[in-house]
């Protein structure tokens, strides 16, 4: 009885997938599709609480089709997971119905709706598995299935490059995986996880090393942390809404998950180095994708930073977690994790609600550039009040769901301070102040973002006739954001559920945790603030509408407001370190140039990780290959010398290694 | 008892707020050789603005009449946290200084929105302004209050309260010193004070705070203008709570009340003199200045932070 | 007396919290002039310590010391710095190679690295360790302050500032000088101030500036 929920979830996404193939031939299969789609991630969520609340392990053995054992069972960790991918994936799944009707015809509409339950199907396998073989047979399904529902958009010109860095950047990331997983196997007896971590205290201290930093370099490709970041604002805009949401709030989840399952359940107690090597990372990622967001006014894009950014936070509390776990401070290690794992949910709610909301407004305005926008909270009520929700949920504001994880993360450094290593004592806190500052430019981003989209007065026609979306898409949002809001005043209940996985990570961590004061202060302080609201609201007024303050000027036009661009200015001086644009002034004509009959202005930002980093190590490997071609002759006789050579070397080798 | 006074000393908060005010520009002005208005013209300036109609601008959405509500709401509930005549408050004893911090950010961050609802430029600018000082602010405000936390070992307001009270008087640690002065930079640029901001001025080149409520009017500008005050009292209540809290009740009898109330004004006059001294000796600085300003608090707090580790 | 005694007492622990922090403004300062008031500060602050431990430790020699401090380093040279710096009608900026901000957060790695060093020798020689700390910082960021700033102005005024810290490392570790030598060596400070005071207005006459860096044909 305990597997039926999970056994639901399961052939419920496959069943959708086939009635979507079906449609092609009956069109009635499509809302069948959708239907079982949401019926099977309800199934889900209910089976991942009853692990959660209850510790059901329901397990699925699936061996019989695969080579190698193939088993899908829950424990917490992973029950906590599949509750995030369910919860986010159901409102999203609610939204694409209205939204794939309308920006689809035909096969690709079927092909929509059968590729969107496999990709879930693929990340569900992720987190649920229990043998090696059936993870990495996951984590490669997710990669293809995600890259197919990118390409239904088409593929050409722009997007087939953003696709194929995409996969490359994915499968040198699988690269590392699969190395750490093909290094730790001849060490272990057998190929499911509770034999890897029976095995893992017999390795040594730098099989140890190296598996970690395959794990942290695989997994953070996937996850987008900086400088392995550079696919993420490219594949995530191009995505159809619903694959950009789920991509960005779920699919970086799964490698957050993967670095979990790796660092505390595999290769439990590494040495403090591991922790530290991750909270560079966390703080890296979270500063400098805040600083790239800020500067960017394609909306999706600008989120696509922001989820750089918010792995950032996640994994500045799972590295100020293992530096707890290496000095034998369970307690603050519960709390830090606690932290990430709120954190990956919150971030999974509210940044799927930020997609759903930019492409609803790319529905309604038919543009991304926050420049065309504006003025659209009166034209779209709902998307623009969720909207406002998901605005301050991810800049943190207390009363939202971002400001319970934050100030997680905030205790654990500020718990840092009491480790009796003195580096530690001054590395965690100072942690803090990071987290605090990228805080700050969040929300200097997110007050540019909604004050240009949503306030004001509109950019441009679109943007003045824009149209509230459909009542389901509003639904979907909706619904996203009522979590949202739900976790923010009372997240009592959510921070039970991680607490029963977090015991099972962490040895001796405490049941309920030290965030009682926030659980208990949270709905008093949402209370007081609503009743000042609706007195205010409620005391009658004299209001009168008139027009905005023009200086004495007949009016204003929607030219003269503040644009993004010259919002987010300051900024972006004061941090021009991490920018550095390429500036070019072009006057024309060139030999008048005290009379230009036109002058034109371009500004390209290139990140600095491209020219450092990436340029010269693709250089470095076209240099490789062309070297390589001199041996391709296309002569027979040398490809038999070539066979005569290798034959010999492996004779050689197997007599004197 | 103890709850009657919490509610007793927020209340206080909240009504001296705009008398606060009053003394300062008193100050300032008799520093100026003027004569100044009566210290209670806040007051009448507020009762005037709530009687009057509210004027919204023709593009502005709903939201922009409810920033000022939320605005207000939030910094009440900030001002809840903080102790003034006993070592305790209402959201203090439970409540610690991040949630405190970040209900001022939740309060910012509507005022930054309802400026940017008015469509003008002005709104805009003020918004972006109020971006910068408030984005760089941050982090030195959170470090130095968490260096005086580790220090105290103990997050909520009131426990820290009452830790500073144990300790003896003028015995300074780096600890404190650091924070001190990383905490009072940081008040400056917060509350909008000269050398961040001038709340005098209406030159569209210096102003922030004053561009972003260009377009309020009537009961939504007194309620900004209110909780701009409480703001103001509320940060120089919390320097005084941190750094030099003795003199509060130790016990709720009356006499105890008494000496509390008249050892809070006394300090927090010396607080009001110095800031209005400042404010007429010093220059506003010019825009970019102000990151120089509070990456010199930063490093302050920043080393703070380090001394709690060393300094153990 | 014993309140007095509780008075010097504080001040001595004290004292080192407010160095610290007049070497961050001092090196966080925009203007010349608030870096001399700075200096000067810092002085009555070594006074202070000064006469606490004469205080606590009943000598007249250290009162000695401390009248001369105050007269030579509180009053004689930052008056004399202060004519010059009027004087020369030149920018009152410091014109510094580091912004403010840079300018802190180096001051701030040099008092930590001061810390740090310090700590051992503290520990083994049982000397107050911010005290040391504080001194060490002090000769680090004077010599920060010769070589960020380019007005001749100020590499006296980091000299000073280093000058400062030595004193007060001798004062720490051994307890004062001789008498005589303190003396000698507080005259022949006032007497290079002045010296290098005359000199910076000659090179204001030939030059019409005083940037130290733009002095580069001097060179033979």
């Amino acid at each position: 009885m305990a597997e039926l929920p999970f056994n639901l979830l399961l052939v419920g996404l496959l069943s959708a997938s086939v009635l979507a193939l079906g449609s092609v031939r009956w069109k009635r299969a499509l809302a069948f599709a959708a239907v079982f789609l949401i019926c099977a991630l309800v199934a889900g969520a209910v089976a991942s609480l009853q692990a959660l609340a209850y510790g059901n392990r329901p397990a699925v053995d699936l061996s019989w089709f695969a080579p190698l054992p193939f088993v899908l069972a829950l424990d917490r960790l992973s029950a906590y997971f599949l509750l995030l991918i369910c919860t986010v994936a159901a409102p999203v799944a609610i939204f694409a119905i209205p939204y794939v009707a309308r920006h689809y015809d035909g096969r690709k509409q079927s092909g929509m709706w059968a590729l969107l339950p496999l990709f879930l199907f693929s990340m569900v396998i992720v987190v649920a598995s229990d043998t090696v073989f059936a993870f990495l047979f996951g984590w490669e399904l997710m990669t293809l299935f995600s890259a197919a529902l990118v390409m239904v958009d088409g593929a050409d010109g722009e997007r087939r490059r953003s696709i194929f860095t995409y996969l490359l950047m994915m499968h040198a990331g699988a690269g590392a995986v699969f190395g750490a997983f093909l290094l730790f196997l001849p060490h272990s007896p057998g190929l499911d996880f509770a034999s890897l971590r029976a095995s893992a205290p017999l390795l040594t201290n730098g099989v140890r090393a190296a598996l970690f930093l395959l794990a942290f370099v695989g997994f953070g490709t996937k996850a987008g942390i900086v400088p392995l970041h550079l696919w993420l604002p490219k594949a995530h805009p191009i995505a159809p809404t619903p694959v950009s949401a789920l991509m960005s709030g779920v699919m970086l989840k799964t490698a957050v998950y993967g670095f979990i399952r790796f660092a505390f359940d595999l290769l439990p107690a590494g040495p403090a180095w591991w922790g530290y090597v991750v909270l560079t990372a966390g703080a890296v990622s979270a500063l400098l994708g805040v600083l790239f967001a800020i500067a960017e006014h394609d909306l999706k894009r600008l989120l696509a930073y922001h989820s750089v950014e918010n792995i950032g936070i996640i994994y500045l509390g799972l590295g100020a977690a293992m530096v707890f776990n290496s000095h034998n401070a369970p307690m603050w290690a519960a709390l830090a994790l606690t932290a990430a794992l709120l954190h990956s949910l919150n971030h999974a709610l509210f940044k799927s609600l930020l997609f759903l909301g930019a492409g609803a407004i790319a529905d309604a305005a038919h543009t991304q550039d926050m420049e065309e926008l504006g003025g659209l909270l009166e034209r779209m009520r709902v998307t623009g009040i969720v909207f406002l929700v998901a605005c301050c949920s991810i800049v943190g504001l207390p009363l939202f769901n971002g400001f319970v994880s934050e100030w997680l993360t905030f205790r654990s450094f500020l718990a840092g301070g009491e480790l009796h290593s003195v580096f530690a004592a001054i590395v965690l806190p100072l942690g803090a102040g990071v987290l605090a500052l990228v805080g700050g430019l969040a929300a200097a981003c997110f007050a540019k973002v909604y004050g240009v989209a949503f306030l004001g007065r509109p950019r441009s026609d679109e943007a003045a006739h824009a149209q509230e979306v459909p009542w389901a898409m509003q639904a979907g949002m909706s619904l996203l954001a009522a979590a949202c809001v739900f976790i923010g005043v009372a997240p009592g209940f959510v921070l039970n559920l991680i607490a029963s996985a977090v015991q099972e990570l962490i040895p001796g961590a405490p049941a309920a945790g030290l965030s009682g004061s926030l659980v208990q202060l949270l709905p008093w302080i949402a209370a007081s603030v609503a009743v000042i609201c609706i007195f205010w609201l409620a005391v009658p007024r004299n209001t009168r509408v008139t027009s905005t303050w023009a200086c004495g000027l007949p009016a204003l036009d929607s030219r003269m407001q503040y644009t993004a661009t010259s919002f987010s200015k300051p900024l972006r001086k004061v941090f021009s370190w991490a920018y550095k644009p390429d500036r070019t002034v072009q006057v024309l004509p060139l030999d008048q140039p005290c009379f230009p009959a036109s002058i034109s202005y371009r500004s390209v930002r290139t990140t600095s990780f491209e020219r450092a980093m990436y340029r010269p190590a693709l250089d470095a490997i076209v240099a490789a290959a062309q070297r390589l071609r001199s041996t391709q002759t296309g002569n027979v006789q040398v490809y038999l010398l070539y066979l005569f050579l290798a034959l010999v070397a492996a004779l050689l080798y197997m007599r004197f290694a | 008892m103890t709850l009657t006074v919490d509610v007793i000393q927020l209340l206080l908060l909240i009504s001296v707020a705009p008398l606060l005010r009053g003394i300062i520009g008193r100050v300032k002005a008799r520093i100026q050789n003027r004569r100044g208005a009566s210290v209670f013209r806040p007051y009448a300036d507020l009762r005037k603005l709530f009687r009057k109609e509210d004027l919204v601008p023709s593009t502005a959405s709903f939201l922009f009449r409810f920033c000022p509500v939320i605005l207000f709401a939030a910094t009440l509930a900030a001002a809840a946290f903080v102790p003034v005549l006993h070592a305790s408050s209402l959201l203090g004893n439970t409540g610690d200084f991040i949630l405190l911090v970040y209900l001022l950010a939740l309060a910012r961050f509507f005022l930054v929105l309802g400026a940017m609802d008015g469509g003008s430029s002005f709104g805009g600018m003020g918004a972006s302004r109020e971006a910068l000082v408030s984005t760089l602010a941050e982090a030195p405000l959170l470090l130095g209050l968490l260096a005086i936390a580790i220090v105290a070992h103990s997050a909520s307001i009131a426990s820290i309260v009452q830790w500073t009270i144990a300790r003896q008087p003028f015995e300074l640690s780096p600890v404190h010193a650091f924070a001190f002065v990383a905490l009072a930079m940081v008040t400056i640029a917060e509350t909008g004070r000269v050398p961040i901001d001038n709340p005098a001025t209406h030159l569209e080149l210096t102003m922030i705070h004053e561009a972003m409520v260009l377009e309020y009017s009537g009961p939504s500008l007194a309620l900004i203008e209110w909780a701009n005050a409480i703001k103001l009292t509320l940060m120089f209540t919390l320097l005084i709570a941190i750094f030099a809290p003795w003199g509060v009740a130790a016990s709720l009898s009356f006499f105890g009340i008494v000496i509390a109330v008249a050892a809070f004004s006394v300090k927090m006059a010396i607080l009001i003199v110095s800031l209005a001294a400042l404010e007429s000796s010093v220059a506003k600085l010019r825009m970019y200045m102000v990151p120089e300003y509070l990456g010199v608090a930063c490093a302050l707090s920043v080393l703070a932070v380090v001394f709690t580790a060393f300094a153990r | 007396m014993g309140l007095v005694v509780i008075a010097a007492a504080k001040t001595l622990a004290s004292s080192a919290v407010f160095l610290f922090i007049t070497v961050l403004l001092i090196a966080s300062a925009k203007r010349t002039i608030t870096c001399i008031t700075l200096f000067a500060a810092q002085c009555v602050i070594i006074t202070a310590q000064i006469v606490a431990m004469a205080c606590l430790r009943r000598s007249g020699e250290a009162v000695a010391v401390a009248v001369m401090v105050l007269l030579v380093k509180v009053v004689a040279i930052p008056y004399a710095l202060l004519r010059v710096s009027t004087g020369l009608k030149v920018s009152p900026k410091v014109s510094s190679a580091t912004t403010p901000a840079q300018s802190a957060f180096i001051a701030a790695a040099l008092i930590l690295l001061a810390f740090a060093v310090v700590q051992p020798y503290a520990r083994d020689f049982a000397l107050d360790s911010q005290m040391l700390a504080a001194a060490t910082a002090m000769v680090l960021t004077g010599g920060f302050l010769m070589v960020s700033r380019r007005k001749a102005l100020m590499q006296v005024v980091g000299l000073l500032v280093l000058e400062n810290g030595i004193f007060l490392l001798a004062l720490t570790t051994t307890f004062g000088m001789p008498l005589v030598i303190e003396m000698g060596i507080f005259f022949d400070l006032l007497i290079w101030v002045l010296l290098v005071g005359v000199f910076i207005f000659r090179i204001r006459e030939t030059f019409a500036h005083v940037d130290v860096s733009r002095l580069r044909r001097l060179r033979g």
